[in-house]
């Protein structure tokens, strides 16, 4: 009787690690003095071409930076930190969200 | 950057190497009974920046040195020099600097202030419109004081300021961020 449910129990565990790779990552960095599109375009130039990112988006809206990590890569903390104060402006807080990129972008 | 008032053009190339510092070549052109122009190595240093949540304040200053041609053919050793200080949030814009160009022979000096304010807040991808009521002031000139009323926008990192002093003089100003 019991191995029905082990089996069910074991595809499911399956399933989702699986889907876990699937999904990117997207970190939302809330940023300081970030008010100009002009003065905030070497923030969007470095993280576009940093290999661990396949997209980033600033929002002066609400004065954040999202980034998506590309697939099999990382970018940590440290290094969104300092460079984004390397490129003239305050981080405040980063945070690793559970929604997607686009999600974040559009919806958040 | 690449800009003009009537009776002064600017152009300015710089490279920078730090996040508060950046060197490149900076000449002036001023337009008067004897044109002089100015032209120079310079050096320029973001002394203090203020992030705020909603707003940046800066100030900066830079010196350069290089050599001044007076129309009549007089050349000598120049040097420039300037101090800016700025304030801006995504609707409203102040700024005041100094500039110093001088040679044994010849020294000009111009002040200006400006104000401004955004009619939207643009956001990142979108163009920014701002409109900007200059004030400013070149000694030793036949016109010295200049009020120039101009729309200022930009876009990624194309920035392009356009207007007229109110004696009629075309101003224009353009960057690119590379």
């Amino acid at each position: 009787m019991k191995l029905p449910s082990t089996i069910t129990i074991l595809f499911l565990t399956a399933g989702l690690a699986q889907a876990a790779p699937d999904r990117a990552v997207a970190i939302r960095t809330t940023v300081n003095g970030m008010v100009c599109s002009f003065c905030a375009q070497g923030i969007l130039a470095y993280f576009k071409k940093h290999p661990a990112v396949s997209n980033v988006h600033v929002d002066l809206t609400r004065k954040s930076v999202l980034l998506e990590e590309r697939k099999g890569h990382s970018i940590s903390d440290k290094e969104i930190i300092e460079y984004i104060k390397k490129a003239g402006f305050d981080p405040v807080k980063v945070e690793r969200l559970k929604t997607s990129f686009q999600e974040t972008k559009t919806g958040s | 950057m690449m800009g003009s008032t009537g009776s002064v053009q600017n152009f300015e190339l710089y490279q920078s190497y730090s996040a508060r510092t950046a060197w490149g070549f900076h000449a002036m052109r001023f337009e008067d009974d004897q044109d002089e122009i100015f032209a120079a190595i310079q050096h320029n240093w973001l002394l203090k920046r203020w992030n705020l949540p909603s707003a940046q304040a800066n100030i900066y200053t830079g010196i350069g040195a290089g050599a001044a041609w007076q129309e009549e053919g007089d050349t000598g050793p120049a040097g420039i020099g300037f101090f800016r200080a700025d304030y801006e949030t995504r609707r409203v814009y102040a700024a005041c600097d100094a500039k110093l160009a001088a040679s044994p022979e010849v020294s000009r000096s111009i002040f200006s202030a400006e104000a401004g304010i955004a009619p939207y807040k643009a956001e990142f991808d979108q163009i920014n419109t701002w409109f900007i009521f200059q004030a400013g002031h070149v000694t030793a000139m036949d016109d010295t004081f200049e009020l120039i009323p101009k729309v200022r926008f930009f876009k990624g990192p194309y920035f392009l300021e356009l207007g007229s002093t109110l004696r009629g003089r075309p101003v224009a100003s353009f960057m690119i961020h590379f």
